[in-house]
Parts: structure tokens; sequence; C-alpha cells
């Protein structure tokens, strides 16, 4: 309470503010009329540049010699950190656990997304495979295609010679089907941690679906060819087959908390000062 | 308390005999330089000038629900286009969002009043009079001709449709002075706030504790002055085209019409930007308020919006894919085009980040900030497609870009700045708007946005071309048209809620308190409405969120940053 009163008594009882002045509005109102007589009369110019001048002047002279200001009477009222309003006191009391949590606080290794990745890659090949098997195109239909998503040639030649054997469209199916595993894989470590309650069913279905369909809607106008020779069925399948394979193995490695209020230089492994508890009450202030 | 900050209702709630003269109230405010007050001023001219623009916006859709109608002329409908685009860009978006700037930027730094007090009043008064002298067209642009009245060219004013031969009268000089004119008072302000929040922060508050809203209103304010200047140059060209024989923009003369459209565009894309920018300032402060958490990413908030400032400037001539532009400006172009959705998309997702986990408390300014979320997102998509030459060549001057132009304008800016009314009207007035109506304004707002304005997305790809005055049916358009003019007068309901919202919560709204939102940023540390002086003491701050720390002494920020 003394501590309160002494403050009042530390508070300016006037302050100076800058006084309230015609002249901008006066020079405002003659460089418009000074403009408007070009496309009406040259009186109206005249006009303008006179008040122009004395908006000018005006405002000149309420400058200098010495600034004329006006003395504002302060009226002391203490700020109250605390609002009455019932909207706001209710949700006062469930924050606030995490209220400056950069969320996700826990997320997957690296490591796990590149298993994830790679584990998902065996199982749509599998899938794949087993298309080849049943639709009687043989095991190397589905990698040929594969490999004319980048390479036009399986494409062009006929249905017997895309079922067959050929090192090149393997060895550029491979890279492409390892490499879009593992950067899949690596989305799913990064995504799935912020759906942590039905991780599967993002990553296992969600994802599948909506990648096919948005892949199904403009493969026709992208790639014509290659759209004819695909079968969405199975194709659906392997996707999802993909997503619950690596979604799985994601959800299933150890989670690694995040580093929330580090500063980068320490989370880029510099050794500085800067954590928070380092800190004291004086820092903040300067 | 400060009285004369509410002067309307507290001369109403005065006895007779004790109230001001109208007329003495009025000289107040024409002659003041309290930045409260010209803020106020800026927001009330813009909405004046909302009300002109959207009576336009009505009598164009009227005149396209359907096909082959007679509602307007040609004529006037040239103008309705080319008077409503002026009016939205220059006299109503940049002053409302100018008006915001000026009230909230000095309060949330801890300062009493811009740097420039007297500054601040002329830039007001060079907007306000911009204004008038556009429209003082319809009376006077005619000429000694007789040559119509307002200017009929649409705002991006191309030549040759500017020159002597295609304009008579005077409509384009009245545009063109109009827009020199309030382009001083636009670099004014821009100048003061730069110089304001350089110099006139209270102790403590370092760049870096700056709150976002200050932070993105000084990359705003250091983007008018190179925005406003090809315009200023461009137009004093015209001038001397139209009056001192010159030939910039002269075909027959050797001079170059796409000199006026990379003139303008310099200015017109960074001006979206402009407008855009502080849209985003109010949803960096509502958004962590409402979700009751602290603003993720802070740090690449701040560098993504430098970095949507720098970008801005490099991607104008997207907007002149079809002129001659050899492929490699094309590819550059196209790249920056693309480029500064990366900026704008990490802002999308640091929201997102910030209300994940949180508590989201769905109250009118938070309604209209999630709504802007998913028309912006929409918007930046349909920017994307856009962006990219090939597209353009197809869709460019159809539908389609006045739909993705809206989506950022309407949906963007609009949504954010509705937020940023029901969110500091409390402040300004001391009285909170009310929630029922706020509600009823949201939810019609939206539908007729929606209404109004995806349907023209289809007609743009059925090819529907922009700024035609009437159209033959059997094309496809008609039924798109009359939806669209249908969602107009959704959206006029929802403005009507709105303007009978804050002026029935102005004079009997429910008593708002200093801090009606538990907030964290220095302006809720005042009085609501503030006094002339804004603060009895410079307040002094450690954090981020000072008010946070002064309600949480046990938890403060500032040991996190």
């Amino acid at each position: 309470m003394a501590e309160e009163t002494k403050r009042a008594e530390d508070l300016p009882r006037e302050v100076e503010m800058p006084s309230p002045t015609a002249w901008p509005i006066v020079l405002a109102a003659g460089i418009t009329l000074l403009v408007a007589g070009l496309a009406t009369t040259v009186w109206l110019t005249v006009l303008g540049a006179c008040l122009a001048a004395a908006g000018t002047v005006g405002w000149f002279r309420h400058l200098y010699p010495h600034e004329r200001l006006e003395t504002e009477r302060v009226e002391h009222e203490p700020f109250k950190p605390v609002t009455e309003r019932p909207e706001v006191a209710r949700r006062r009391e469930v924050i606030q656990e995490g209220h400056r949590a950069r969320v996700p606080v826990e997320i997957y290794p690296v490591s796990a997304g590149i298993k994830g990745g790679l584990a998902g890659s065996v199982a749509m090949a599998l899938l794949a495979m087993l298309y080849g098997v049943v639709s009687h195109h043989g095991i190397w239909y589905p990698i040929n295609l594969l490999a004319a998503v980048v390479y036009a040639r399986p494409l062009l030649v006929s249905s017997h010679q895309i079922s067959t054997f050929h090192i090149q469209l393997f060895l550029v199916a491979a890279a492409i089907h390892v490499l879009a595993s593992l950067l899949v894989g690596l989305l799913y470590g990064a995504v799935l941690p912020m759906f942590p309650r039905r991780p599967i069913l993002l990553g296992g279905f969600v994802a599948p679906i909506v990648w096919s369909g948005l892949l199904h809607s403009v493969l026709g106008i992208i790639n014509p060819l290659l759209n004819q020779r695909i079968s969405w069925g199975w194709f659906v399948a392997s996707q999802i087959g993909f997503g619950i394979v690596a979604g799985l193995v994601v959800a299933r490695q150890g989670r690694i908390h995040t580093r929330q209020y580090l500063p980068f230089a320490i989370r880029a492994g510099l050794e500085v000062s800067g954590r928070p508890q380092d800190k004291d009450p004086g820092e903040g202030q300067q | 308390m400060a009285p004369d900050s509410m002067p309307i209702a507290r001369a109403l709630s005065l006895p007779r005999s004790e109230r001001k003269p109208w007329l003495e109230v009025l000289h107040e405010w024409v002659i003041t330089v309290d930045h409260k007050k010209i803020g106020v001023m800026y927001v009330l001219y813009g909405l004046l000038f909302m009300v002109a623009g959207g009576i336009e916006a009505t009598l164009m859709r009227i005149q396209l629900a359907v096909p082959e109608a007679r509602f307007v002329s040609p004529q006037v409908f040239n103008r309705l286009f080319t008077m409503h685009g002026t009016t939205m860009i220059f006299f109503v978006a940049m002053p409302i969002l100018f008006g915001f700037a000026n009230y909230l930027v000095p309060l949330m730094i801890g300062a009493r009043d811009m740097a420039f007090p007297r500054l601040n009043a002329f830039s007001f008064w060079m907007t306000a009079f911009g204004g008038l002298l556009l429209y003082f067209s319809y009376v006077g642009g005619a000429g000694v001709y007789g040559a119509g009245s307002a200017p009929s060219f649409g705002w991006w004013a191309y030549a040759p449709l500017t020159s002597p031969a295609f304009a008579r009268g005077h409509s384009t000089d009245f545009w063109t002075l109009a827009l020199l004119v309030s382009g001083v008072g636009t670099v004014g302000f821009g100048v003061n706030t730069v110089a304001t929040i350089l110099c006139m922060r209270c102790p403590g508050m370092k760049l870096t504790k700056m709150p976002l809203l200050v932070w993105l209103n000084l990359v705003m304010g250091g983007m008018l002055f190179f925005t406003i200047s090809p315009l200023t140059a461009a137009q004093l060209m015209l001038m001397i085209d139209r009056y001192l024989g010159g030939h910039f923009f002269d075909t027959q003369a050797g001079g170059k019409a796409t000199l006026w459209m990379h003139f303008f565009w310099i200015f017109g894309h960074p001006e979206v930007y402009v407008l855009i920018i502080p849209a985003f300032a109010f949803l960096s402060e509502i958004v962590p308020v409402f979700s009751r958490k602290a603003i993720f990413g802070y740090p690449i908030m701040v560098a993504a919006t430098v970095g949507i400032g720098f970008i801005s400037f490099g991607v104008w001539a997207h907007h002149l894919y079809t002129i001659d532009m050899p492929s490699y400006g094309q590819a550059f172009f196209v790249g920056m085009s693309l480029a500064i959705a990366v900026p704008t998309g990490i802002k999308i997702f640091n929201w997102l980040a910030t209300m994940w986990g949180g508590k989201i408390w769905l109250a009118t300014p938070m309604l209209f900030c999630v709504g802007f979320l998913f028309q912006f997102l929409i918007a930046g998509l349909t920017g994307v497609i856009l962006a990219n030459a090939p597209f353009d060549w197809q869709l460019g001057n159809s539908y389609f870009v006045v739909a993705h132009f809206h989506y950022v304008i309407v949906g963007g800016i609009l949504f954010a700045l509705f937020g940023a009314f029901y969110y500091w009207f409390p402040k300004v007035t001391g009285r909170m708007m009310d929630e029922t109506l706020g509600k009823w304004h949201f939810w019609l707002f939206v539908i007729g946005f929606h209404l109004t304005f995806d349907p023209m997305h289809i007609a743009g790809i059925l090819g529907m071309p922009r700024r035609i005055w009437t159209y033959q049916p059997g094309h496809g358009w008609a039924i798109w048209n009359m939806i669209s003019t249908f969602g107009v007068f959704v959206q006029a309901t929802a403005i009507l809620i709105f303007v009978f919202n804050l002026i029935h919560s102005y004079l009997q709204g429910a008593q708002a308190g200093d801090d009606p939102w538990d907030a964290w940023t220095l302006e809720w540390s005042t009085s609501s409405p503030p006094p002339p002086y804004n603060f009895a003491v410079i307040p002094e701050v450690k954090s981020r969120r000072p008010l946070w720390d002064l309600k949480h002494p046990e938890d403060p920020d500032w040991q996190y940053e």
C-alpha cells in the first residue's frame, strides 16, 4: 500500500504535448487547390498558392523559435492487470501449461523416418510385384512403368516388351523408388508427431488416398500414355501398403524432446550463455 | 479517462447545458495533432469511402446479373469500375490501415505520440483532400468539351486510354491529381511511421522485443517510400504528356504504352503487400491472444515479412506476361512470383502453429482471423496459378483474376480488418462491440463473400473477360453472375449489421475496462480510451509480452527470449 502511494507521488502531475494547430490542414488544402487549378481555373491555383504559403509560414512559426506545447493534466488511474469480464476470467483458469510451448514438444529422430521409408518401400515393392503376377503382366511390368515416369521409352514399346527385364529401366525405377520412399518416410517422421492420436489412419490411409486422388486427377493431362497403363485399384493398394508399414515403423520409434527455448547458437552447438536458467531478473531490464 | 476521446458519447451523456457546442468539437478534431484522433479520422474517412466504393460495386453487379442487361450504360459502367478500384485501394484500404497504424503503433511502443505529430495531421488531410478531388471529377470532369464525368479507363489507367485523344475533358486530370495529392500524404505517413518506430520506442523495447504489429508496420512504412515514388513519377509524366506536349506514353510519337504499365505495376504489386502486411500484423496480435499462446516463431515471422517486402519489388511484371517480354524475363518473374509464396506460407504455418495446442477462443475477432487464414490460403493458391506465365496467358484479364484479387483484398485484408475492428474497438471507445451482432456479421459476410467471389473463378475459367459491360446468353456465364450478384446483397446486409453494431456499441456497448481480452501488449496497459498523453509514465519493457510479465511475475517471458 505504502509502495503504491509512493508510486502515485512519483507520477508527473502534468505532461506536455504538441498543441493542436490548423496549419497542416491549411497547407494541405492549399496544395490541393494549387494542383486542382490545373484542371479548373488559374484563380484556384492562385488561391491554393496563397494558402500553401500561409500554411508553410504558420507551421514554421508554430515550431520556431519554440515549439508550441500544451499541458495535459495527468489523471492517475493505476493499471489493474486483471479484467473482470467473466469470459476472460473463465479462460484464464484453463491456461497455462504449455502456453509458451512450441509444439510438437516431442518429435521422431531423423532415423525413424529413414527406417519407415525403407520398410514402406519394401512393402510397396512386394505389392507392386504381386500385381504384376496377378495381372499376368509379370513382375517387371510395374518396375518398367515406374521408370517411365522420367524415361518415356517404355511407353512407346509393345506390351510384351514392357513386361520384360531391362537393366536401365530397373536402375532408374530402383533409384526413384528408394529416393521417393526415403523422402516420404522423412515426411512421415516430421508430420506424424503432429497427429499423435491417429498416426496410422493418417499415414496409412488418409495421406495415400489424398495423394492417389490428386495424381489420378492430373495424370491424364500430364502423361496420358502412362495414365492408360495404370491400374488405379492396385495403385491405391500399394500406396496404402506403403503408408501403413511406414507409419507403423515410424510410430514405434522412440521420441525425443525438442529444444524449446534454447537460442539458435546453443542449438547449433556453440558454447555460449543464454539458457533460461542463466538469466537473472535484471537482465531483462536492459 | 480521456474525456475528449469520445466526444459524441460523452456529449450525449452530459446534461444539455454542459455539452460542448458541435462546432467546437468539430474544430478540436480538425486542428488535432493527436495520433489517436488522426487514426480515428483515417478510419472514419475510409469507411465513408467504402460506402461509395460499395455502392459502385453493387451497381456493377446488378448490371452483370443477367445477360444483355441495360441497368446502366456502358459509359457509366466504365466509370463505375474505374472509381470502384481507385476508391477501394487508395481511399478505403490504405486510409483504414493507416488509421489503425496511427492509433496503435505509438501505444504499442510506449510512446506519447508519433515522431512528427503535425506531419501526421498534414498527411491525413492530404489523403482526405485527394479523395475529394477524385470524386470532384463527377462534377468537374466534363471540362470544356462536355465529355464524360468521372474517369473511365480502369484503375490501372493504361496508356493510351489516358491520352487527350481518348480521355477528353478533365476526368483523367482529376484522377492523376487526386493520386498525386494523396501520394504526398501516403509518403508522409510512411516517413512518420518509420521514424516513430525507430526513434520513439520505450526503454527496454529493442527491435527484437517489438510487437509483431509494430515490426510489420515498420516494413510497410519503408515499402511506401519505394512504391509510391514510381506512381508519382508516372503521374507527373502523364501530366507532362497531357499538358506540355510530352510523348512518354504516346506510341505515335516514339513513346511506349508499356512504359506506363511497368511504372504502374512497379507501384501496383508492392502495393498489394503494403495492404496485406498490416493485415498480417492484425493476425499476429489477435491469433496469439485468442489462442492463449505466445506467437510461434517470432524471429522467422519478422524475417518472412522483411523477405516479402524485398521480393515484392521483383514481381511486378507478372501482370505483363502478355506484352512483348523475352522468355528469360518471364522466367525471372515467374520465379520471383513463386518465391514470394515461401515467406507468405511461413507466416500461415506460424499462425496455425500458434493456434495448435492453444486454448482457442472463437470470439468475433478470432472468427475473422480464421476466415482470413482459410481464404487467404486459397487466394495464395490461385496466385501461384497465375504466377505461372502459361496459365496467365489463358486466365489473365479474365474473371479468374478478378476473383483472385478480391480473395486477397476482401477475403484477406477486409476480414483481418474486421477482426481488428472488433479487437481494438474497446480500446478506442471504452466499450465492447456486441458479440451476437458480430457473429451475425461474420457468418453473413462469409456466406456473401463466397457466393460473390467463388463463382467468379468459374466464370473466368469459362472465358468471361473482366470489365465487360454485358454479355450474351449461351456462354454458361449467366448462372455464375447471378449467384455473384446475390452474394453482394448478402455481403451488404452483413456490412449494415457491422455499421449498426459500431454505432450501437459506441453509444450503448458494455464497459470494456482497460484490458478486456487479457492481452499482452502495451496498449492494453493504459485506460480505454487512452488519455491524450497515452501513458502517465513511459513504460519499461523486458519482453515481447510486457503485460504477461506484469500479470505473471512468477513466470515472465524475458526468461525465454
